[in-house]
Order: structure tokens, then sequence, then C-alpha cells
């Protein structure tokens, strides 16, 4: 436990609060071994970049998860809530259809035509995960809700807040968060390759993806300009997926 | 077992015609079309919106969309905006190397994954499949993109074993320039798959018709093979028409790194000089067969569990 939560905290306290920190970072040679980690193949120092490249890696993967809980999370309750057929149809139909679309191609052409910006890149990321998203928190409320606790509650005539928030919408923070682990690995995993492979920031933003695909030529000339922010990326995945295994395991037992 | 094939075949007609409507739509939302792309530097916008009047683009979108529709079901997927040639070609001239990196990739990936998540799910717990779970957690965790180039300095510019990039000729020529590029993209995917296969056979084995086959002295082998594997395959044959998705993903890195000519590339160039006709052929037959991988995947699915049910 303790090794996953580290793997987790170190590269985003870096990302959270590396661009507050002071940092003089003189511009040098390309690949030179100046510095606490060197340079890049610009001649920028590495460690100033690390400081400031996690906000846009980190913080696109999460903003994207947050919106497609919030959109997939409200249209997975609402169609597991209803008591309309015709509603619950009308939200899922529609998401089956989308579940097919490869994620990598709809991401390259909204980040492409939208010049690229981070926003469109997170929105991009948070829809295509919104019909899973729904999916999982549908079938998680669907399941709370045919249980015989539901049944006990409507008996005592408990109210519909009481019943569907508080058991329903409880009892769904269990799988949404074994789940939330995969997902950001997944969302970190298509920040980082739509911008290694250059459809995203541009290539001399200071981004950890980037900077990976940036320097790839120079790994044997100056290993750290590539490897520190490679390692970041790969501690925080892997933490996380560590972090998501353990809850899984959790929540079977309890089950 | 027939209704069942025929109403998912039905929804996969739906869900085409809603995804050549996308396609459409998404593509043509692309801000800044070829016309301008190409040539604003050089011509008048008079010139400008002459040429969009003979590239087409001038239309309704409506009009254009009946118009391409009507075309793509003759199998005419449009003359490429860039190079003036059919966009079929494009797609033919690109979809061998992909094809060849997945098919050579899933060829190591389906038998591995299967051997290790039963290997795994058969002594659930034990120190096997610890050690296992943990490698494939691990190996999970690395971005393609990492994996690549980590690969790539090792084995080619290092030690100078295995070709970097890809110069020419033919994928299948030359399997030396397969081993890095399959490398990369079997890592993830063997992981993600022998996971689903595990959980799918730790389910089977706890399920009370095993024990009750078990209790009556089948042997175990027999039991494994004939019982346990098929349920255990659902969660796996499912997985792997999602790691299509992933493989797609890894391709296109993979395409991109070892400059290997193929679809991904093919997109991506389209996409980046607005060749919006090829860019609609290509995600067309990519999203025609994402969806033929998911329903021969269903298929697959309730043929060996007929349970499984299409209407929730």
């Amino acid at each position: 436990m303790g090794v996953s939560v580290v793997l987790v905290v170190a590269p985003l306290l870096l990302a959270v609060l590396g661009p507050l920190v002071p940092y003089d970072a003189r511009p040098g040679l390309p690949y030179s071994p100046e510095g606490s980690l060197g340079t890049d193949g610009l001649g920028r120092d590495v460690f100033g970049l690390l400081l400031v490249g996690g906000r846009t890696a980190l913080g696109m993967a999460f903003g994207a998860v947050v919106l497609a809980y919030v959109v997939g999370g409200l249209i997975g309750l609402v169609a597991a809530s209803t008591r309309h057929r015709w509603l619950d149809e009308g939200l899922m139909r529609p998401l089956d259809v989308l579940l097919p679309l490869p994620s990598l191609l709809v991401i390259s052409v909204v980040a492409v035509g939208w010049q690229a910006s981070a926003v469109a890149i997170t929105v991009a990321v948070a829809m295509v995960n919104v019909p899973t998203v729904a999916r999982l928190v549908r079938a998680a409320a669907l399941d709370a809700a045919s249980g015989p606790v539901v049944e006990a509650l409507r008996m005592q005539r408990e109210s519909w807040f009481t019943i569907q928030v508080g058991y329903i919408g409880r009892s769904v923070l269990g799988p949404v968060a074994a789940d939330l682990g995969t997902r950001i690995t997944l969302a970190v995993f298509l920040v980082a390759s739509v911008n290694f492979l250059g459809l995203g920031l541009s290539p001399t933003a200071p981004d950890w993806a980037v900077s990976v695909s940036r320097n790839r030529e120079g790994l044997l000339l100056q290993p750290w300009s590539v490897l520190a922010p490679a390692i970041l990326l790969v501690s925080f995945t892997l933490g996380f997926n560590l972090l998501a295994d353990r809850l899984v395991h959790r929540s079977l037992v309890v089950a | 077992m027939r209704s069942y094939a025929v109403q998912r075949a039905l929804l996969a007609v739906v869900q085409l015609a809603v995804l050549s409507v996308l396609v459409f739509v998404l593509t043509s939302l692309l801000p800044g079309d070829a016309a301008e792309l190409r040539f604003t530097e050089t011509l008048t916008p008079d010139q400008v919106a002459r040429l969009r009047g003979e590239l087409g683009l001038d239309q309704p979108a409506p009009e254009r969309f009946v118009h391409w529709l009507g075309n793509v079901l003759r199998g005419d997927l449009g003359t490429s905006l860039i190079s003036g040639g059919p966009v079929v070609d494009i797609v033919r001239n690109s979809i061998g190397a992909t094809l060849v990196l997945t098919v050579a990739t899933l060829a190591v990936v389906v038998p591995l994954a299967v051997a290790l998540g039963i290997v795994m799910g058969t002594r659930e717990n034990g120190r096997i499949d610890r050690v296992i779970t943990s490698i494939t957690l691990a190996l999970s965790a690395i971005p393609d993109f990492v994996i690549a180039v980590v690969l790539v300095a090792i084995f080619s510019l290092r030690l100078g074993w295995l070709p970097a990039t890809w110069v020419g000729g033919n994928l299948l020529a030359s399997p030396a320039l397969l081993v890095l590029p399959v490398a990369v993209l079997f890592g993830r995917t063997v992981c993600l798959l022998s996971r689903q296969v595990r959980a799918g056979t730790i389910n089977a084995l706890h399920a009370e018709y095993v024990v009750q086959a078990r209790r009556l002295g089948i042997p175990r082998r027999q039991l494994l093979l004939r019982h346990v594997l098929p349920n255990a395959a659902v969660p796996g044959v499912q997985e792997l028409a999602r790691t299509g998705d992933t493989l797609l993903g890894g391709v296109l890195v993979v395409e991109a790194i070892f400059a290997i000519p193929g679809f991904a590339t093919a997109l991506v160039d389209g996409v980046e000089t607005r060749d919006i006709t090829a860019v609609q052929g290509l995600t067309l037959v990519l999203a025609v067969a994402a969806l033929l991988i998911n329903l021969a995947a269903d298929l697959v699915c309730n043929r060996l569990v007929p349970r499984t049910a299409l209407l929730r």
C-alpha cells in the first residue's frame, strides 16, 4: 500500500507544486550534463522542464476523467433510476453505438481540428470515456436498486432522496473507486500518446510526454532527458494500477 | 441462437448507419478545409472560392453527405483532395502494413495470454499467480511509447541487433523489422488479456456446475478444457474486441516511431493536411472494422455461453 501511494503522490506533488518552485533554469548546450539532470535537445534544463511539465501531463488526464464521470455518471444514474423505459433506452442506446469508435481516432481528429488546444484534447478524452462510465454506473446502480435493501427501504416508506442518493448513490461509489484507478491510467496514456505523436501540444511544450518524444534520439547521449519524464509518468500510472488492484480485491472481499 | 445473431446483426446495421453520419460530421467539422490550407498563400480569395467549387466544398453539408454516402455504397470512397488519387488506393496501400503488425501481434499475444490466464487462474493467490500478476500489472502501466523508445535505444542504437526504422520493402519479407514493433504492441495487450482470462477462470472454477462436475469425478484436464475454458473465454473474447482499441492506439505510436507507412500514418497525414475525403474514407474503414470485430466477439461469446442476452 505504502509503495503505491508514494508512486502516485510523488509525480502528483511535482505536477501540482512544481510550477510554484522558483527554479533558475539557465539554457545551455543541447544534451550537456550541466545542471542537476543535464539539458535536453534544445539546451533547456531537464529539471526545470520536469517542474512545469506535469501540469499538462496529469492535469489534462484528471480533467478528462472528472468530466467523463460528471457526464457519464449522470447519464448512468438517470438511466438506472428512471421508471420510463424510453428514457433509459434513449440515454443508453446512443452510447452503445459510440462504444466501438476507436478512441485515439476521435481524439486525433479533434486535437488537430481545434488547433491542439489543451481544453479540446481534455474534452475529447472525456467524451471517449463517457459511454463506458455511463454503462458502469448504470449497472452498479441497478445492481444496488434490485437488492433487498432497497425493498426494505421502500417498505419503510423512506423518501426518494434517501433511497436514490443515500443508498444507491453511495453503493455505486465502490465500483466507481475501483474503476477510477484504471481509468485515470488510461486517460494519462491517451493524453500522453496524443502529445507524443505530436497531434496535441506543440513540440516545444515542457509536457512530460512531449519531452520523451522530442528527446528520444538523445537517449544515449543524455539519458535523463528521456528517462526522467518517462519515469514520472510510469510511476504515476503504475501506482494507480496497484491502488486500483487493491481496491478491487477489497471490494471482492466485502462482497 | 439464430434470433440472437439476427438481433445482434441488426444492431450492427444501425450502428453502421449512425457511425457513417458521425464520421462525416466529425470530419466536416474540422476548421479550415483543404482548399484554404493548401493555397491561402499563393492564391487570391477568388481563386480559393473557385477551387472550393471544383472540390465540391461549397455545397451544403447534407447534400455532400448524401452524395458521399451514395458513392461509398458503390465502393467509391472519393478522390483525395491532396494527391488527387482515389481514396480507395490510399486505403489499399496503407492497410497491408497495419494488418501485418496487428496479426503478428495477436498471433503472439492470444495463445500466451490464454495460457498465462489459465495458469494464474488455476493457482489463485498461489506464488506463481502472484508473481505473474505483479509482472503484468507493472508492464501494463508503462505507456507504449516509453517501451518503444527504450527498446530502440537498447537493441538498435546500442547493440545494433535490430533495425530501428522501416527502410522500404515488404514487412513480411524481413521479419527482423517486425520484432521491435511487435514487442512494443505485445506488452500491454498480453497483460490486459491474461488478466481477463484469469478472472474468467477463477469465476468458472468457483461456479456451482464446476464444483458439481468435480464431485462427479470428471478428470481435471477434461474439466478445465471442456467446462472451465469456454466460460473463462467470454471475458477474454470481449476484452480482445476492446483490445482492438488499445492495439490501434499502439499501432499509431509504433508506426510513428518505426516510420512504418501504415493505416495510422495515412490517417494522421490526412488529418494534418485536411484531406477530408481521405480521412472520411480511412475513418469509415476503421469504424466498420471495429464494428465487425465487436459483432464477431459478441457472436462468439453467445456461441460459447448461450445465456448472454442482447436485450437488457
